[in-house]
């Protein structure tokens, strides 16, 4: 193995600019003859705007434009990536508290914000909704608008959509026990480093925006709908985020800062704080109900999971988030009858988007924990319970899915031994072990272009975005491997829609898959053209020449690559080009539609201690186990399994929207939303990896980046119930909690 | 963050008549942790903010005067938690900077700043009860001691004159062996606001006093004079009494989204029994 | 019947200040600048010195991302207002490289695949630089500890201090 290839440690691609602070986010870009805009909010969730003054805004030194919806067409523009619901400002009436009415832009900042508190709205409060049951009361006020759901049979409820996987006969299963309990899942937000950032600029007869987005290509779309533009006048440049973690995949103030930016004929950006951003983007908040069937030798019977997830004010791609995430709620066990009800429930609270887990942490809380009940009811030890029934490779757990493509009975074991369970637990600590699974990407399309340069050195396109990842050092390294260029010598360019091709998204942890793929092809068509180069320049035949590693292998030697590059580009020098495609299709009548690229596929085993008088849980050892198929950088691969491991650590202890009685959030912004420190780790954080070259990327890579997030709540739970006897079903466990479960009667072993 | 017009006096005097002419629209800044936040989310607009720190009566230093332990206004948290004659007789104070906010906050928070924010939650409030701090304060007619238990009134009042400033604080030298300590419950291990505090002193005669906050408008000290508390010899159900006794002003707002008052006031008596077996443990270890 | 935007004192009636010259010694250049009295250390160092290193997120001195040295001390830019470091000297992530060369934790924490998507880096690097300047050899509570006001969403946490008990190991920066 090459020390910078496929399978190495390597440095991470942009790392250099990341430790030096060259690394341009988009909030470090400034444009010539920029303007500052601002946001304008009312103090409510759900309002009908009465009239919208910007008069005394414009009255501010600096201030150029102030807009509101009536400055939009009409009807105001609506997007969204399931639902054209979003408009671009709020019309006639706010529905979520954050939605802007207006927004300002001035030549400062300063000006910008002084505008903003300055416009004038009169409106009136309306009745709201801002939880699960507060949204299902029949006599709920409509989120949603019933005319922007022409046939939907949902439209006079607040159930935006309702999701059904179903195998087996539930009802008519005979099984030797029950168990049934309801667990309840956090509103809880991405909390990336960075908030979003955007800024448009008007550019002959187009418009150029960047902004922190993951996929250009989707916003590219969206915004030449919503401007009349065909999408070569869109240009979406989207410099590497800074964290995202889903809630950075689709549009949210880009068509508002682009319609600014045309009318005024000037750039316009518009940098969020993180309070805005806490009202932009979130996970769904969840109550889960799991009905468990056993037979009495510990295997399933059936199990039947209802999951209403509580999504905001517009859809975003929250309902994809439920039907995506609902759907392998029953885990990867061999289950004869199986009922999955996912509802995607609307509410006047921020909109709910993609989050690092796409809907799975929610119901995976509840099924595992409610696995371990039923372990507990039998008298059968959780993980030999989780071993008895876990899917053998090829095994069609779903049954019509893409089968078991790993060997996870390996997963287990290692996370098990790593954990020592079985071995005696210390005094006041206790072992919780859980599993975890997601669908990788349903579809997807990527395209790349690998350029091998006069001098060997590499340049690949990739419309993937890098936002932590580190997406452009996999590439970087497959190109290295195929090509045979040093690693340094190869450079990624990303993020620019008028330089990268298409790429459809960056999410589900498809890149090192998908991308992946079609860089290997890009790599490989550059090989093709080597072997035809070199059996023209040596005359012999292409069909006994062999590229690989960076060498050209002729039936009576080798040649570096470099070498044949040079004599077959000849004098004028120039470049040989490569274009790898890699599309994963629909399946049409597939209920996600189309079965899985991959599962991810991860264990979690915690060993606790609990504090019984204060509730307070220390971690005294966290393993996390993922089977990755092949690591392409082992390096990078713990940094995400580790960092996924510590981020779920978060919903799991600490992290929670609390909202008042108006659908405000109280904790909005970083002095009382808790999220996990350098202190807050577990004592010791062990995480493995499980390689069989069993997946269908480069070189039998599978993606990884949100395994170690999904199963870390019902671990943590489990080990602080062995540890102290607290059941709890509602997350996070904070010390309040378990001290109340511990105090409250209900305490069990 | 709204303008606003920013003095730096020189002097004290150049101070105190600066705060006297700008009158209830000035705001006085030290480590400006606080402060900064409050002029941003606009909760304060002020006319005028007057740096204190290069004011030359209140140089950053701690000083010892005889038996007194002097602690300048813009002395802060970093400084006094690593002060080693804090650390030595003032343990409880010492324990208390060193938990408030991050380093970085930590490197600009002053004290004098932290209790003229009166905050509830304040860290180094009961720490200063415990040791029967004097705030000094200066204004128009010369300066002025407050005892620290006369200092506090509710959350973000003090009995300082709005034409004062605070100038030190000081703390008297034990005159008899004393071991003290400092806890606090908060959501995580890292930097937090807290949902109770509680300091603890226990001197070689068995008297206790425990400072708290975080469980009302203000800090509350209670001393045990009868020994019963700091006797490991009693009985656990009379030493519950004493404390109960001590911890009864406690009275945590049900508004808090940091913890309920039940909770609160369980863990007030958990840091309670914990805190005095702390400082007898550290007593006996001299 | 609510009203937004009614009860705004005009900035202008207000007598605002204009800007007041200050000095600052940044990354080792002496800087003569004309601050606004309202703008922070971190507004003037992005703004007006393009000295984007330093990162804005929370406002509130609790994320760390803006995170910078002052006289030696790490500190929330955010939390500071730029007339106050008048006449102080300010080392930022720009700073931390000499002549091209990284230093040495700077290559730590590349090797270590410390910087993920790298946005809480830079102040993640200027507070390890300054715990390590007062504490050489840190325990691993201490690094711990002495990091905690700088949030990595990334979760790098491991990484990083892996790559500062690194550093300190080899006794050298």
């Amino acid at each position: 193995m090459r020390a910078d290839g496929v399978g190495a440690a390597a440095p991470r691609g942009g790392g250099h600019d990341r430790v030096t602070g060259r690394q341009a986010y988009v909030a470090d870009i400034h444009l010539p003859d920029e303007l500052h805009a601002k946001l304008v909010t009312l103090d409510c969730a759900r309002a009908r705007i009465r009239s919208v003054d910007v008069g005394p805004a414009l009255a501010v030194p600096g201030v150029r434009l102030a807009i509101t919806a009536a400055d939009l067409p009409q009807p105001v523009p609506r997007f969204g990536p399931q639902f054209e619901d979003r408009p671009v400002l709020a019309a006639g009436e706010t529905k979520y508290h954050g939605e802007p009415v207006a927004a300002v832009a001035a030549e400062t900042r300063d000006a910008a914000e002084a505008a903003a508190r300055l416009v004038r709205v009169e409106y009136e409060e309306l009745p709201a909704v801002f939880t699960i049951d507060g949204a299902l009361d029949p006599a709920a006020p409509l989120v949603q608008d019933a005319a922007l759901r022409p046939g939907d049979p949902l439209a006079g409820t607040n159930v935006l959509r309702e999701h059904r996987v179903a195998w087996g006969d539930v009802d008519a299963a005979p099984a030797d026990v029950v168990v049934e309990h309801v667990y309840t899942f956090p509103m809880v937000t991405q909390f990336a480093i960075e908030p979003h950032a955007f800024i448009a600029a008007p550019d002959e007869d187009g418009i150029v925006v960047w902004s922190t987005i993951q996929h250009p290509y989707w916003l590219q779309r969206v915004l030449a709908r919503l401007l009349g533009l065909p999408l070569s006048r869109v240009r979406v440049v989207a410099p590497d985020p800074g964290g995202a973690f889903g809630g950075k995949q689709h549009a949210k103030y880009e068509p508002l800062v682009a319609f600014m930016a045309l009318r005024a004929g000037r750039p316009v950006r518009l940098v969020l704080s993180l309070e805005e951003t806490f009202q932009a983007v979130r996970r769904a908040s969840a109550r889960v109900r799991v009905r468990t069937g056993m037979h009495a030798d510990g295997t399933f019977a059936f199990q039947d999971v209802a999951a209403d997830y509580l999504i905001g004010a517009y859809a975003d791609i929250a309902d994809r988030v439920v039907s995506k995430g609902s759907y392998p709620a029953c885990g990867p066990y061999r289950i004869p009858a199986a009922r999955v009800v996912g509802r995607s429930i609307l509410s006047h609270t921020p909109p709910s988007t993609a989050f690092r887990g796409f809907g799975n942490p929610q119901v995976n809380w509840a099924v595992e924990s409610n696995i371990d009940e039923a372990a507990r009811a039998l008298g059968i030890d959780a993980l030999e319970l989780r071993l008895r029934n876990l899917a053998r490779p090829g095994e069609a757990f779903i049954p019509f899915d893409t089968p078991a493509d790993g060997r996870w009975e390996e997963t287990v074991r290692a996370a098990a031994r790593a954990i020592g369970w079985g071995d005696p637990v210390p005094p006041g600590r206790g072992r919780g072990l859980a599993i975890g699974i997601k669908s990788g990407p349903t579809t997807g399309l990527s395209y790349a272009t690998v350029r091998l340069l006069a001098d060997g050195s590499v340049v690949v396109h990739a419309g993937t975005s890098d936002m932590g990842q580190g997406a452009r050092t996999i590439f970087a390294q497959i190109a290295a491997e195929e090509l045979g260029a040093p690693l340094d010598w190869v450079t990624v360019v990303m993020g620019d829609t008028a330089v990268v091709p298409y790429d459809a998204q960056t999410s589900a942890s498809r890149s090192s898959v998908l991308m992946g793929t079609a860089v290997l092809r890009a790599c490989r068509e550059i090989q093709g053209r080597l072997r035809a180069m070199a059996a023209r320049i040596e005359g012999i035949d292409e069909a006994s020449i062999v590229v690989e590693r960076g060498t050209v292998r002729l039936p009576d030697r080798e040649l570096p690559v470099l070498d044949v590059l040079r004599r077959g580009l000849g004098r004028l020098g120039g470049e040989l080009i490569g274009n790898g495609e890699m599309r994963k299709e629909e399946e049409p009548g597939h209920p996600l539609g189309g079965s899985a690229a991959f599962w991810e596929f991860n264990c979690t085993a915690v060993e606790a201690e609990v504090d019984a008088e204060t509730g307070d849980v220390t971690l005294v050892r966290h393993v996390t186990v993922s089977d990755v198929g092949r690591a392409i950088n082992p390096l990078q691969v713990r940094a995400q399994d580790e960092g996924a491991a510590i981020m779920g650590l978060g919903h799991t202890l600490m992290e929670q929207y609390i909202f008042d009685d108006g659908g405000r959030i109280r904790n909005l912004g970083a002095i009382d939303y808790r999220i996990p420190t350098s202190m807050d780790l577990p004592l010791e954080l062990h995480s493995e990896i499980v390689e069989n070259a069993d997946g269908p990327g480069p070189y039998g890579a599978k993606g990884m980046s949100e395994g170690a997030l999904l199963c870390v709540a019902p671990a943590v739970a489990a080990a602080v119930r062995h540890a102290s006897g607290a059941v709890i079903r509602d997350l996070p466990l904070s010390p309040e909690r378990v001290w109340h479960a511990l105090h409250s009667g209900e305490r069990q072993p | 963050m709204h303008a606003f017009v920013y003095e730096r006096p020189g002097t004290l005097a150049d101070a105190v008549a600066l705060l006297s002419r700008h009158g209830p629209d000035a705001r006085l800044l030290a480590g400006g942790t606080d402060l900064i936040i409050r002029l941003r989310d606009g909760s304060l607009r002020p006319r005028a903010v007057i740096d204190v720190k290069r004011v030359a009566e209140l140089e950053p230093g701690i000083g010892q005067d005889g038996r007194t332990l002097t602690i300048g206004a813009t002395a802060v948290m970093t400084d006094i938690a690593a002060d080693p004659r804090i650390r030595d007789h003032f343990a409880a104070l010492a324990e208390a900077a060193s938990v408030i906010g991050s380093v970085q906050i930590r490197n600009r928070a002053t004290l004098a700043g932290n209790i003229c924010n009166a905050s509830p939650a304040a860290d180094t409030a009961p720490a200063l009860l415990v040791y029967d701090a004097t705030v000094v304060a200066a204004g128009p007619s010369g300066a002025r001691r407050i005892p620290i238990d006369a200092f506090f009134v509710r959350s973000g009042h003090t009995t300082l004159d709005p034409r004062e400033v605070v100038t030190a604080i000081e703390l008297p030298l034990p005159t008899s062996r004393a071991a003290s300590v400092h806890l606090r419950r908060t959501r995580r291990r890292g930097h937090d606001l807290a949902s109770v505090t509680l300091s603890c002193l226990v001197d070689e005669h068995g008297v206790t006093r425990l400072a708290y906050g975080s469980v009302g408008p203000r800090p509350v000290l209670a001393v045990d004079e009868s020994g019963v508390l700091a006797d490991a010899r009693a009985s656990d159900a009379a030493r519950s009494a004493v404390l109960e006794g001590m911890l009864a002003a406690a009275s945590p707002s049900p508004r808090s989204m940091r913890a309920s008052p039940e909770y609160r006031l369980a863990m007030l008596r958990v840091l309670g029994m914990r805190a005095v077996a702390t400082a007898l443990t550290r007593l006996a270890e001299g | 019947m609510n009203v937004n935007g009614m009860d705004e004192v005009n900035e202008e009636a207000r007598g605002a200040q204009g800007a007041i010259p200050i000095r600052l010694a940044v990354n080792g250049r002496q800087r003569a600048l004309a601050v606004l009295p309202h703008h922070t250390l971190l507004d003037v160092l992005r703004d007006d010195l393009g000295l984007t290193g330093a990162k804005e997120c929370c406002l509130v001195g609790e994320c760390g991302a803006c995170t910078v040295l002052v006289d030696g001390r790490t500190v929330d830019a955010c939390l500071v207002l730029a007339v106050e470091a008048d006449g102080a000297e300010v080392l930022t992530v720009e700073g931390l490289a000499g002549h091209g060369r990284l230093s040495r934790l700077q290559e730590a924490f590349l090797e270590k695949g410390a910087a993920q998507c790298g946005f809480c880096i830079p102040g993640q690097l200027l507070s390890a630089q300054a715990l390590l300047d007062a504490n050489p050899h840190p325990t691993l509570p201490e690094v711990q500890e002495a990091m905690a006001g700088n949030l990595c969403r990334c979760a790098g946490y491991e990484q990083i201090t892996e790559a500062i008990l690194d550093v300190a190991a080899e006794g050298g920066r």
